[in-house]
C-alpha cells in the first residue's frame, strides 16, 4: 500500500483512502440511529390520564324513564276466587305434572326466597308459604320442583307451562291480572328507603336533586319514586341486589324497593337501616297460569288455613318480624265471588 | 493514437471512481440492511416480543383469575387449597406481566392501556375479597360483589388486555415483514459492481494487451463472496423468521385465544350458578364463548385444520377438543339441574371435587392448551434465535469484503495508471 500511495494521483488517493472509513462511519450512524429508535419511548411520553375506576353492575341506567306512576283503579286487584268446595284433586288436575308441582321462586332475595350460603338450602318467607301450599296440594312437601327465575320471567314461565305457580314477591296489579290468575293477598309490603344510619336522609320526600336513589329496573319503583319526589335522581339496575352493593360503595345514597327486600339487605349490614313511610302498597299474591282458577281457589283455601293455624305467623316471626321491627298480622282476604 | 492514450489515465481514474462507488454502495446498503434486519429480529426477541408475551400472559392470567375467583366463590366460604393457589398464582402472573408490559410499551395508546389495567386490578381484587368475606359470613350480598368483579373484568379489563395484545402482535408482525424482506437495493448494487468489474477487465485487457489485472480479479472474487454471503444470510434469516411465525407465533396466537375463550366460558358457567340460575345473560355469554371454541370453523377447528398434522401439537389439540366436548355436554346438565332447582347438584357437577365434575374436563382442556402453547412459544424463541444467529458476523464480514474489493480494485487500476508516469 505504501508503495502505491506515493505514486497515486491525488483523486485516486482521496477515493482510495477515505472510502474504508465511510462505510464504517455510515454504519456507526445507522447503528446509532437504530439504537436511538429503540430507546425512545416512555421517557418522552406524558403520563396517561386514567379515570378513577368505579365498579358498576352490568346494565345500570343513570337516567331511566321517570314518569310518575298513576294509580290503576280499573279493577279490585285484591279480590281473588272464593275457595268454595274445590278439592286438592281438582287442583292437581290443573298441574302440568300431577305427581310434582313446579314452583317459580327466587333464590337470591334474602329472607324471602334465597339459597342460604352456609347450608346451600332454600329458605325464606316465600319458601315457607310455598312449602305450605305444596303440602296442601300434594299432601307431601317433597313432591315439588323449585324453579329459580328472574322477576321478568314470572309471567312468561306461567304462560309457557314451565311452572304451575309463582311465589316470588309478586305484587298483585290489575295489569298483571290480564295475564295471570292471582291468589288472595298473602303479604302486604310497601316500598320504603334503605339508607346509611349516619346519613341525614329520613324519607323519600326529603331527598334532594343531588342525591341518587337506586331501584330495580323491572319494578314499578321508578314511577312510585317520581310520584313522591321529582327532584331525586333515580338509578336502575337489572338485579336489585346490585343496589345494596352500590349503596355500600357510596355510589348511590338510598335504595328504594319493597320493605321485605330492604329488610333482607339491612340484616346483612349493621350500618344501614330502613327509613320513612311506605310510599306504595305492594300486595303479594301467588300467581297461576290464566284459566287455572281451580288451583287458585284451592290455594286461597290453603292460605286461609295457614293463616288460621298460625303457620303464617310463625313464618313471619321467623323471617321478617325482627328486620322490619313490627308485629304484623296476615292481611284480611276478600273474594270476588 | 498518442492523443487518445494521453486521456487514458483520466479514463482509468474514471473507471476506478465508478467501480469504487458501486462497491461502496453495495457494501453500505448490504451492511445496513443486515444491521437493520438484525435490529428488527433483536426487537422481536426483546421489546415487541416481550410486550407480546407479556400482553398474552396478562390476558390469560386475568381470564384465569376471574374463572377461578368465580368457581371458588361457589364452593362456599371455604375454597379448596388448590383453588386458592390457582387464584393467587393467576394474580401474581397478571401483576408480573403487567409490570413487564409497562416496561416495554412504546406508544401512548399502549401506555394508557397498561395504566387503565393497573388502576383496575386493585379494584378487582378488592371486590373479590369483599365477595369472599361476605360469603364466609353467610351473607348473600357476596354473590353480587363477585358478579360486579366479573363485570369489571369482562367489560373493562379483558378488553384492555385484548387491545394491548392486538397492538403488540401487530408490531411483531410488522417487524416480521421487515425481517423477511430481501435487501434488493444491496443486491442490485452488488450485481452492478460485479458487472462493472468484469467490463473493466475486458476493457483493460483490450487497451493494454494484458489478459489479467490481479487487482481487479481479486476485487471480483471478493465481490462474488460478498454477493454469496449477502444472499445466504438474508435468505436464511428470512426462512427462520418465517418459521418463527408459521410454527411458533401462528399456533401461539390461536392457542392462547382458545385458552382465554375457555377461561371466559368457565367464568360465565360459574356466574350462572352464582346468580342462582337467575342470570340469563351469563348463560348467553357462555354459549357465545363455547361456540367460539368448539363451533364449526372456530378456534379448535382452525387449530385442527392448520396444525392437525403437526406431530407435537396434534395430540394436544385432539385432547383439548375431546375435553371441551365433554365439558360442553356436561354444561347442559348443569343448566338443567340449576333450572330445575337442584342447585346443590348443579354446583357439585360444575365445580365439585369428584372425578365426574366438569372441573376434570375443564382442567384437561386447559392443560392440553397450555402444553401446546408452551411448545409453540419455545419454537418461536428457537426460530428467532436461529434467525439472529444466521446474521451474526454478516455485517462485519460484508464490510470487510467490500473494503477488500475496493482496495484491490484501486490497487489494480492504480498500477496501470502508474505505468503512464513510469
Amino acid at each position: 500500500m505504501t508503495q502505491h500511495r506515493t505514486a497515486q494521483p491525488p483523486t485516486a488517493t482521496r477515493d482510495g483512502r477515505r472510502s474504508p472509513k465511510r462505510p464504517a462511519r455510515l454504519a456507526a450512524a445507522a447503528a446509532a440511529g437504530l439504537l436511538l429508535a429503540a430507546c425512545t419511548g416512555p421517557a418522552n411520553m406524558e403520563p396517561p390520564n386514567v379515570d378513577v375506576p368505579t365498579p358498576l353492575p352490568a346494565g345500570i341506567d343513570f337516567s331511566p324513564d321517570a314518569s310518575p306512576a298513576v294509580p290503576d283503579t280499573s279493577c279490585n286487584p285484591l279480590a281473588s276466587y272464593n275457595p268454595g268446595a274445590v278439592t286438592a284433586e281438582q287442583a292437581r288436575a290443573q298441574l302440568d305434572d300431577p305427581e310434582q308441582i313446579s314452583i317459580g321462586i327466587s333464590q337470591s332475595t334474602n329472607l324471602m326466597g334465597y339459597r342460604d350460603p352456609e347450608t346451600n338450602r332454600l329458605a325464606g318467607f316465600d319458601i315457607d308459604v310455598a312449602t305450605a301450599m305444596v303440602k296442601a296440594i300434594m299432601g307431601d312437601e317433597t313432591k315439588v320442583r323449585w324453579v329459580p327465575m328472574i322477576s321478568d320471567d314470572r309471567e312468561p314461565a306461567l304462560a309457557d307451562d314451565r311452572v304451575d305457580m309463582v311465589v316470588r314477591t309478586m305484587s298483585i296489579t290489575c295489569k298483571r291480572w290480564e295475564n295471570v290468575e292471582f291468589s288472595s293477598e298473602y303479604f302486604r309490603a310497601g316500598q320504603r328507603l334503605l339508607v346509611a344510619k349516619d346519613s341525614e336522609i329520613e324519607g323519600l320526600a326529603s331527598m334532594t336533586g343531588e342525591q341518587q336513589v337506586c331501584t330495580g329496573a323491572s319494578s314499578t319503583s321508578v314511577g312510585n319514586i317520581a310520584a313522591v319526589n321529582t327532584e331525586v335522581q333515580p338509578v336502575t339496575v337489572p338485579d336489585f341486589n346490585d343496589c345494596l352493593v352500590l349503596l355500600q360503595q357510596g355510589t348511590v345514597d338510598a335504595v328504594a324497593i319493597d320493605d321485605t327486600i330492604l329488610a333482607g339487605m339491612a340484616v346483612q349490614d349493621p350500618t344501614l337501616h330502613i327509613v320513612g313511610e311506605a310510599f306504595s302498597q305492594e300486595s303479594y299474591g301467588i300467581a297461576f297460569q290464566k284459566g287455572n282458577t281451580d288451583l287458585a281457589r284451592f290455594v286461597n283455601g290453603a292460605l286461609a288455613a295457614m293463616i288460621a293455624d298460625g303457620t303464617w305467623q310463625t313464618a313471619y316471626d321467623t323471617w321478617l318480624k325482627v328486620p322490619l321491627g313490627v308485629d304484623a298480622a296476615a292481611p284480611t282476604t276478600t273474594y270476588r265471588d | 493514437v498518442l492523443a487518445a492514450l494521453r486521456f487514458t489515465p483520466g479514463q482509468l481514474r474514471g473507471v476506478l471512481a465508478i467501480v469504487a462507488a458501486l462497491i461502496l454502495g453495495a457494501g453500505i446498503t448490504g451492511m445496513t440492511a443486515i444491521l437493520a434486519k438484525s435490529a428488527v429480529i433483536e426487537e422481536t426477541t426483546s421489546q415487541s416480543g416481550r410486550l407480546s408475551v407479556a400482553a398474552l400472559q396478562l390476558y390469560q392470567a386475568l381470564s384465569q383469575a376471574d374463572a377461578t375467583a368465580a368457581s371458588s366463590y361457589l364452593t362456599g366460604g371455604t375454597p379448596s387449597e388448590e383453588m386458592n393457589d390457582s387464584y393467587r398464582e393467576a394474580m401474581r402472573d397478571a401483576t408480573v406481566a403487567l409490570a413487564t408490559a409497562a416496561g416495554e410499551v412504546r406508544s401512548p395508546a399502549d401506555t394508557e392501556l397498561v395504566a387503565q389495567l393497573n388502576a383496575r386490578l386493585p379494584v378487582y381484587t378488592g371486590l373479590v375479597e369483599t365477595a369472599r368475606t361476605f360469603n364466609r359470613l353467610g351473607e348473600p350480598v357476596g354473590a353480587t360483589y363477585q358478579e360486579q368483579a366479573s363485570t369489571l373484568m369482562r367489560q373493562e379489563m379483558l378488553p384492555s388486555a385484548h387491545d394491548l395484545q392486538e397492538n403488540a402482535l401487530g408490531q411483531l408482525s410488522e417487524s416480521r415483514t421487515h425481517a423477511e424482506a430481501f435487501p434488493w437495493a444491496a443486491a442490485a448494487l452488488t450485481i452492478a459492481a460485479l458487472g462493472t468489474l468484469v467490463w473493466a477487465q475486458l476493457w483493460l485487457s483490450r487497451k493494454t494487451n494484458r489478459v489479467l489485472n490481479l487487482g481487479l480479479v481479486g476485487a471480483t472474487v471478493l465481490m462474488v463472496g460478498f454477493a454469496g454471503w449477502l444472499a445466504m444470510a438474508s435468505l436464511a434469516s428470512g426462512n427462520h423468521t418465517e418459521r418463527s411465525h408459521d410454527d411458533g407465533a401462528g399456533p401461539l396466537e390461536l392457542l392462547s385465544q382458545a385458552e382465554i375463550t375457555a377461561q371466559q366460558a368457565r367464568a360465565e358457567e360459574s356466574l350462572l350458578l352464582i346468580a342462582r340460575g337467575e342470570d340469563n345473560d351469563a348463560a348467553v355469554r357462555y354459549e357465545e364463548h363455547i361456540t367460539e371454541l368448539i363451533g364449526e370453523g372456530r378456534l379448535l377447528d382452525r387449530l385442527d385444520a392448520e396444525f392437525g398434522d403437526d406431530p407435537e401439537l396434534s395430540a394436544s389439540i385432539d385432547t383439548a377438543r375431546e375435553a371441551a366436548e365433554t365439558w360442553s355436554s356436561g354444561h347442559g346438565e348443569v343448566v338443567k339441574l340449576a333450572r330445575e332447582g337442584s342447585y346443590t347438584d348443579a354446583v357439585a357437577l360444575a365445580v365439585g371435587d369428584e372425578e365426574t365434575s366438569l372441573s376434570t374436563s375443564f382442567d384437561a382442556l386447559n392443560d392440553a392448551l397450555t402444553a401446546a402453547t408452551k411448545t409453540s412459544a419455545d419454537r418461536f424463541a428457537d426460530a428467532t434465535n436461529d434467525a439472529q444467529r444466521s446474521l451474526s458476523g454478516a455485517a462485519a464480514g460484508l464490510a470487510a469484503l467490500a473494503l477488500g474489493a475496493l482496495i484491490c480494485a484501486a490497487v489494480g487500476i492504480q498500477m496501470r495508471v502508474a505505468e503512464y508516469y513510469a
